[in-house]
């Protein structure tokens, strides 16, 4: 099994530099369909699936690899050594951002800037710490996702009820968007709301961008300013958007702020 | 008959389903009565001032945002979502959903549907309350088994340790037993031939003689373990083993008041076997009957051939075994369990050993007892063949008087060249020392010895060294090189040979083959 079959590798654009961009939970990397066309004039773009999600090979799935973020920092270092021949710009979403900041501290020399979108460190509240969410609400959030994965095939299928303006993807697109396995989605929700990588935050030393919604309702503001005190060198940019996805609710908006900071960085 | 007439916002307001809609930016635009009663609010509290995603729970609204809305954006709807909806009272309320993104004028506005799924949901609790405990359950086992077979690798790894420990153990007990030895034969040769001297002295030879054979049952048994034994295997006459192992055996069942029985096979019994091992089995078996037989015992050895099969049967009168040890006499330390009335003690190794040798001669061994007291029989089956011939077996050779030699004796133990060099001197050699191997080098080149026994592990140099050293100088080129190693392995022989020795001997080395091997010489 190589490592582009495992992780379902595509590759977009053209450029000299490579973005690396890595979905958040619950979903795959089709969400980065509103972004991709933003900046495929300018720079090549790598999109693939974490193991147990979209089109990635479930066979690799493994609970003891993927107990904790560091199974999913190794195989994206392997897909960014299958994939680049230099350094690569890293945009991950949500829990995807705290997977980047795991491979960037284990090998710093893959990564020229890190674009965290939505991020969290911690989910839970913890003192002074405002994650958004109590351990209660988590385990209440876990038995919600539990209870739909029990029927998740059919809840997410692309039943189209006489939308007026049709879906803004192609059938094969939204199919795959819903095609996570429930036992393992389930898994990477405890992993993910469960995690805690608060005390790695200074061991980062990659230019950092912390993208962040004015109304996100998985992830507090205060966890914007959290994140850029704890990343040295670390910017954060707040942008016009409610929900937890602005890269497909606000793209435009989230390439822009992307841009102002990769041309910082003359990247 | 007129049917009333019902207005479609009646419908909508009564319909038994919560119906409501979502401006672009998520604040409740319109709600019906249904969902306003389900909620226990009134419209004016929600329309406009609440978020679409403030009726749920928290857990709910993060699994709203993190799969609903990227699945609404992307295919424009979602289906058979399951929420819980808080009642204003506190109460949550499990509910299905169905939502629509419609586009009006430009702008998104999601049109979503509820229903109340309490019976429904209480069913699916189990399901997932039961997938739970079967997860559960599996993990915890997974768990277990991972731990057994953590357990299991560090209990082979302590078990090849311990054999490690027994081989290294029975390797360095050896070493003091050489020059114990040679200094009993010294005495024996200068002490006078009067009974005050030699019975004490019989009685050390005898003790030390033990003692060998327990740290060599030892040695062997370990390297059995280890998988280090080779068998030189070659055509053996069972009949002449057997005969063999009589004699040996016979001078100590006299002494302790026994009959020694043999009866020897008819047919020509041949084995393909390694001769030393298989006497060696015949030995400890018929030893064992000796030691565990009260005085005035009887004690059979015989042989047949049956189904392919040599089988060696050694029966005694002595105090037989209890049903429950028959299946572990042939375990390592099985007889440190007080099983035995009359226990001889001992850590069990001969019975072991002579399974393992046994058993690398592809054979098996069993034991049988009528129980305490009543005697045992132990029965060995090896691979053979009838009416083979065989050459007779060469006479050993004659221990003659010799001629005197210049003799270097090379080890690294102060007391053992000592012991030697003494012992070869009494026989009538002439002798030099050397405690390593540059030492022996040019006390060789001054000295001209006729025979250089050698130690292989010196601390400048290996023996193997010293011997491919000695062989391209003048004086080494004819001179007979005996090997002393403390490891007697196949392995150790064949690297002597090559590297020039003529005779392998392992340590202690016996004096008796060793001055036959001298008195051989041309």
């Amino acid at each position: 099994m190589s490592i582009t079959t495992r992780n379902n590798v595509q590759v977009h654009g053209t450029g000299p530099t490579t973005l690396v961009l890595a979905h958040g939970f619950g979903c795959n990397q089709n969400m980065w369909h509103y972004l991709l066309p933003l900046f495929a004039d300018r720079y090549r773009m790598v999109t693939f699936d974490l193991v147990g999600s979209g089109n990635s090979d479930s066979a690799a799935y493994s609970r003891a690899k993927y107990g904790t973020l560091q199974g999913y920092a190794d195989d994206l270092l392997e897909v960014i050594e299958a994939c680049c021949d230099r350094p690569c710009i890293y945009v991950g979403h949500s829990v995807s951002a705290m997977i980047g900041l795991v491979a960037g501290i284990h090998a710093p020399q893959h990564f020229s800037a890190q674009v965290m979108v939505g991020p969290s460190p911690c989910y839970i509240n913890d003192g002074a710490y405002i994650g958004g969410f109590s351990r209660t609400d988590i385990d209440e959030l876990l038995d919600a996702m539990a209870s739909n994965y029990l029927a998740w095939s059919s809840s997410m299928a692309p039943t189209l009820m006489g939308v007026a303006n049709g879906p803004d993807l192609g059938g094969e697109l939204t199919t795959s968007l819903s095609n996570s396995d429930p036992a393992m989605a389930r898994h990477f929700a405890e992993v993910t709301f469960r995690s805690d990588h608060r005390a790695d935050l200074p061991r980062s030393t990659i230019p950092t961008l912390i993208l962040q919604s004015t109304q996100d309702p998985v992830v507090p503001l205060a966890v914007g300013d959290y994140l850029r005190e704890h990343i040295a060198g670390s910017i954060l940019a707040v942008i016009e958007n409610v929900g937890h996805y602005p890269h497909m609710s606000a793209p435009v908006e989230s390439a822009a702020a992307m841009s102002a900071f990769l041309r910082q960085h003359a990247l | 008959m007129t049917v009333p007439l019902i207005s479609a916002t009646e419908v909508v307001e009564r319909a038994p389903c919560g119906l409501l809609a979502a401006g672009p930016d998520g604040v409740i635009v319109r709600i019906n009565a249904t969902m306003c009663g389900w909620l226990g609010m009134q419209p004016e509290d929600l329309v406009g001032k609440k978020f679409l995603t403030e009726l749920f729970t928290v857990g709910t609204r993060v699994f709203f945002q993190t799969h609903c809305l990227p699945m609404l954006q992307v295919q424009g709807s979602v289906a058979e979502i399951q929420v819980d909806v808080p009642h204003h009272d506190g109460t949550r309320i499990p509910m299905l959903m169905n939502m629509v993104r419609q586009q009006i004028d430009g702008r998104c506005h999601d049109e979503v549907a509820f229903f109340i799924t309490k019976e429904r949901r209480s069913y699916e609790r189990e399901l997932v309350q039961a997938r739970k405990t079967a997860e559960a359950a599996l993990d915890a086992r997974r768990d277990a088994d991972s731990k057994l077979l953590e357990m299991n690798a560090a209990l082979s790894q302590a078990d090849r340790r311990k054999d490690e420990f027994l081989a290294t153990l029975a390797h360095e007990l050896r070493n003091p037993l050489a020059p114990i030895r040679n200094v009993i034969e010294l005495l024996k040769l200068q002490l006078p031939p009067t009974e005050q001297a030699t019975r004490p002295l019989a009685v050390l030879e005898r003790q030390v003689g033990h003692l060998r054979h327990l740290v060599d049952d030892l040695l062997d048994i370990s390297r059995i373990t280890l998988g280090q034994v080779a068998l030189r295997t070659e055509r053996v006459l069972l009949a002449a083993t057997m005969q063999a192992a009589a004699d040996d055996t016979r001078p100590l069942a006299v002494a302790a008041g026994h009959r020694l029985h043999l009866a020897l096979p008819d047919a020509d019994i041949t084995l393909d076997a390694d001769p030393t091992r298989l006497m060696q089995v015949i030995l400890n078996l018929l030893n064992n009957a000796v030691k565990y037989t009260p005085p005035g015992g009887d004690i059979w050895l015989g042989a047949c051939f049956e189904d392919g099969q040599a089988v060696i049967t050694v029966r005694d009168t002595g105090i037989g075994m209890p049903q429950q040890s028959l299946s572990t006499i042939f375990h390592m330390f099985s007889q440190l369990t007080p099983a035995l009335e009359r226990s001889q003690g001992g850590l069990g190794i001969g019975l072991a050993l002579v399974r393992g040798l046994v058993e690398l001669h592809g054979g098996s061994i069993s034991a049988a007892s009528e129980g305490v007291g009543k005697g045992s029989r132990f029965e060995v089956r090896l691979p053979a063949h009838t009416s083979a011939t065989v050459a007779p077996q060469p006479a050993a050779p004659l221990v003659l008087p010799v001629a005197q030699r210049r003799i270097l004796v090379v080890d690294d133990n102060v007391d053992v060249t000592d012991t030697m060099t003494m012992l070869l001197e009494t026989v009538g050699h002439h002798t030099a020392f050397a405690h390593n191997g540059a030492d022996a080098l040019s006390t060789a080149a001054r000295y001209r010895p006729h025979i250089v026994i050698l130690d292989i592990g010196l601390p400048d140099q290996n023996g193997y060294e010293v011997a491919r050293q000695l062989r391209l100088r003048e004086e080494g080129a004819t001179v007979f090189l005996v090997a002393a190693t403390g490891w007697g392995q196949d392995a150790d022989r064949e690297r002597a040979r090559v590297a020039g020795f003529d005779l392998h001997m392992t340590k202690p080395i016996d004096f008796g083959k060793l001055q036959a091997a001298i008195a051989s010489l041309p």
